[in-house]
């Protein structure tokens, strides 16, 4: 391990945080080379202290190693240095374990967790030498595949990928390793291996589909061009989220990883069917951990790590149908084995006082509620079932706890939204300034800060809005500078950030398969960790579209009809277009839905687990 | 309550584990094995831990030390080692486990063993002949010339094969601590010696009188 080559030394002692590249932190999974059949690189497409903070690779880095004869092992996008050294010294793209170079492994698997990570995908595969384009590919390469949200509309990466995984990979990444590893046995060509892949549920071959286009460029059709492919292809899940444990086990960064803690997912998928969210329609169902299982695996978790610090994570923890014993069976060792509890999505809707205490025994952070828009108006549009009444009990309560930190999350630029609902934001903090002052239990000789963050709102593949033009950037402007001469009090801080990002997001999440040639230009044109500020140039982007021909505006800010065929039209994760196309018309009379726990809104959802979602016979909350 | 000094080595990928990144490392790990150290009181406890004379990153170590408190009575320390390695990261090996014998500040010197490529070997000839070798020290009241060979007149090494050889002795502690790696700076001055084919492993630590820190 000490024989690091001379160039990753000279590599290493020329960059910042060398700690990110040299592997070998607790808890990291090394075996014997010789002995294993299948040897998969899980690359994060980001910094690697942004990429090991996501608890999706530490499931799948698990559950491959369970498998002996398999070894799954991690690669991140190297900083900027980094990557220069890289390349000045000839060091190709290695994995952390065994530091020897991806195009040795027989997998190589990108998680697609954002658009704007896309370029950062290309670099990479180049700094790998492998060539990018899965057409450019021959038998001898590794097999590329994708996995992770941004699969639902798979399409601008399409070019690039030879296998995406659409939906949930605990069971589909096994099944396509194990597919590998017969292919590799019985010597497979690469074409007979895709199409034993395209068996798998969930596994989504680009190759084996021809999308056929409209002369105004929309799309006419998409069509399987080989017999045994699937018209569509339907999103893996997995029924029963007990039968999966939790990690009891993580690699524990030694560079400080942003969430750098344990974490247990409690449940999957969300109840609310918020109309702007995308991850709430593309996790549907919602399936809970047994409390038991919960706990089991955090103390498991806790110690194998020695992390002192456990979050519960979902994408709505709070709305746990046995929340409380959950935490009271947490509670019952967290203090003795010195570990801390925080709950990071808690809602305004169901925040009680009892709550507040189990999960405040140690430390007091700031208040966040999500209210998403400033009126009850534009709240009923998008299906957002927060009340001011709400937002204003759970704040009393706070406040009397201790409180003295509110933050409140906004979208602007939301369908139907007009200057009223814009101001209506500056009024909830300034409401909430006020509840502050005239709360006699408030906490003594403190002021209150109440930051307003503004996100631009995006319309997404797979919800309602997805038929919405994306507001355009003046638009948003003029919303921002409104907005700051709507506050008038000190004690509130309003954070908004630049659409630019937006906008090439809008067109990614929305983009077709013709994008691929946009994203290796802007890419050989230097794009690259698009997501970081410094680097995104939008100018060098809209280059990029002008060199091929293409115009954005047509994916972001064009109105899809209802019956257009969509890029995503042959990739289904759950929900009817019938659904979407419902919950958008109740939209446009700000007519809400009732969570999935109360009142079925017959989405389809349910046809991935065969059943109903809830058994509403029982008494639900 | 005993302090108690854990030696451990530091060697390979875990060169590059940073002072505040080892802190983390060394908490959880204590944490994970489950010794009875002791933990500060209050709102967040956590392991009471320091670091003596830590190294700079990219250098090895035969010798690094951290100490912690327990309250265990009576203070049995044989277990400690083996439980303790099994929760570090490759890399960390703990080599002893012994109530603490000096204060931290009693280190005076400390001693390493260098490589370097043979084709350095006129650049320690010319730092020999030289008369004086001054270097540029960044400390806490800024930068401070000092003269090396004051502190380290002559410099012996053996070659073998392509590889020189080299077996340092130099200030370090709180007083004044020398990091061999002004001496490769300074030696860029004879001629050219890429840094990254040199290699920096510290064998030992000594006391004003020259006896080993304990
Ligand atoms: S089928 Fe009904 S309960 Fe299930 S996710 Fe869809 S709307 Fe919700």
């Amino acid at each position: 391990m000490s024989d690091f080559s001379a160039q990753f030394k000279q590599a290493l002692s020329l960059v910042q945080k060398p700690g990110r590249y040299t592997g070998g932190e607790p808890g990291c999974i090394f075996k014997d080379k010789s002995k294993v059949d299948i040897r998969f690189a899980f690359c994060f497409p980001d910094t690697y202290e942004i990429g090991m903070s996501f608890l999706g690779e530490k499931i799948l880095y698990e559950l491959l190693n369970q498998h002996e004869n398999w070894w799954c092992e991690r690669a991140f996008m190297p900083w900027v240095d980094m990557k220069a050294e890289m390349e000045r010294l000839s060091i190709p793209l290695y994995c952390l374990e065994s530091k020897d170079p991806l195009r040795d492994f027989d997998i190589i698997g990108f998680t697609l967790e954002y658009e704007l990570c896309y370029t950062n995908i290309l670099a990479m595969l180049e700094l790998s030498g492998i060539p990018l384009r899965a057409a450019d590919r021959g038998e001898d390469w590794p097999l590329i595949i994708a996995g992770g949200p941004c699969v639902c509309n798979a399409e601008p990466m399409a070019d690039f990928f030879d296998v995406m995984q659409l939906g949930e990979g605990e069971q589909m990444l096994q099944d396509i390793c194990a597919e590998v590893e017969k292919a590799k046995k019985t010597g497979l060509t690469r074409l007979e291996l895709l199409q034993n892949l395209a068996q798998i549920p969930g596994v989504y071959v680009p190759a084996f589909y021809d999308v056929h286009y409209l002369p105004d460029g929309r799309i006419e059709a998409i069509t399987p061009n080989r017999p045994g492919v699937p018209a569509t292809v339907t999103k893996a899940i997995v029924k029963d989220l007990d039968a999966f444990a939790p990690p009891k086990s993580f690699v524990v960064p030694m560079v400080g990883a942003i969430h750098d803690r344990a974490s247990v997912e409690v449940l999957r998928g969300c109840v609310r069917g918020c109309r702007f969210c995308q991850a709430g329609q593309l996790y549907r169902p919602f399936r809970e951990r047994s409390p038991e299982l919960i706990s089991e695996a955090a103390r498991a978790l806790c110690h194998n790590t020695g992390y002192d610090e456990l979050s519960l994570t979902s994408l709505s923890t709070s709305d746990h149908s046995q929340l409380e014993s959950i935490l009271d069976k947490l509670n019952a060792w967290a203090t003795c084995d010195h570990v801390s509890l925080s709950l990071p999505s808690l809602r305004v809707d169901n925040f009680s006082e009892s709550l507040l205490q189990k999960t405040t025994q140690v430390r007091k952070s700031g208040l966040t509620f999500a209210a998403e828009a400033g009126t009850q108006r534009l709240r009923d549009v998008i299906n957002k079932n927060v009340s001011w009444e709400q937002i204003e009990r759970t704040c009393t309560i706070a406040f009397r706890e201790g409180y003295t930190a509110v933050k409140l999350y906004f979208m602007m630029g939301l369908p139907t939204e007009t200057m009223e609902d814009i101001k209506g934001i500056a009024d909830t903090a300034q409401q909430v300034v006020d509840l502050f002052y005239s709360n006699p239990d408030r906490p003594k000789g403190k002021g209150v800060q109440v930051t307003a963050s503004v996100a631009c709102f995006v319309p997404k593949p797979d919800t309602p809005f997805q038929f919405c033009p994306q507001d355009r950037r003046e638009a948003l402007k003029e919303k921002q500078r409104y907005l700051l001469s709507c506050v008038r009090s000190r004690k509130i801080r309003i954070n908004y950030h630049d659409s630019a990002t937006s906008v090439l997001e809008g067109v990614f999440a929305k983009g077709d398969r013709r994008l691929g040639n946009v994203i290796e230009k802007a890419y050989h044109n230097g794009a690259f960790f698009d997501t970081w500020e410094e680097f995104f140039n939008y100018d060098r982007w809209m280059e990029a579209f002008a060199a091929c021909g293409i115009d954005p505006d047509f994916y972001n800010y064009r109105e899809i009809a209802l019956n257009e065929i969509t890029p995503w039209s042959h990739l289904d994760v759950g929900v009817s277009h019938a659904h979407l196309v419902r919950e958008y018309q109740k939209a446009l009379k700000a007519e809400v839905s009732p969570p999935c726990n109360r009142q079925c809104s017959g989405c389809g959802a349910n046809k991935l687990l065969g059943g109903p979602c809830f058994d509403y016979g029982k008494d639900l909350v | 309550m005993t302090t108690v000094r854990i030696w451990f080595e530091k060697r390979g990928e875990a060169a590059y584990i940073s002072l505040l990144d080892l802190q983390r490392v060394m908490h959880r790990a204590l944490k994970r094995s489950g010794l009875p150290v002791w933990y500060t009181l209050g709102f967040n406890p956590h392991i009471y831990l320091t670091f003596a004379c830590p190294l700079s990153l990219g250098q090895e170590s035969l010798c690094e030390s951290c100490d912690v408190k327990t309250e265990a009575e009576p203070l049995d320390l044989s277990g400690w080692q083996d439980a303790l390695s099994a929760c570090l990261p490759r890399g960390l090996v703990v080599k002893r486990v012994a109530p603490v014998g000096d204060k931290a500040a009693a280190i005076a010197y400390s001693s390493y063993a260098v490589t370097m490529p043979a084709t350095a070997a006129p650049l320690l000839e010319a730092y020999n002949a030289a008369e004086s070798a001054p270097v540029t020290k960044k400390t806490k009241s800024g930068p401070k010339t000092l003269d090396l060979k004051a502190h380290l007149p002559k410099i012996e090494y053996r070659q073998e094969e392509d590889t020189l050889y080299l077996l340092l002795c130099l200030p370090a502690g709180d007083g004044l601590n020398l990091n061999p790696a002004l001496l490769l700076e300074h030696l860029k001055t004879y001629g050219e010696l890429p840094i990254w084919q040199c290699s920096i492993l510290r064998t030992g630590l000594y006391k004003a009188d020259k006896t080993e820190f304990c």
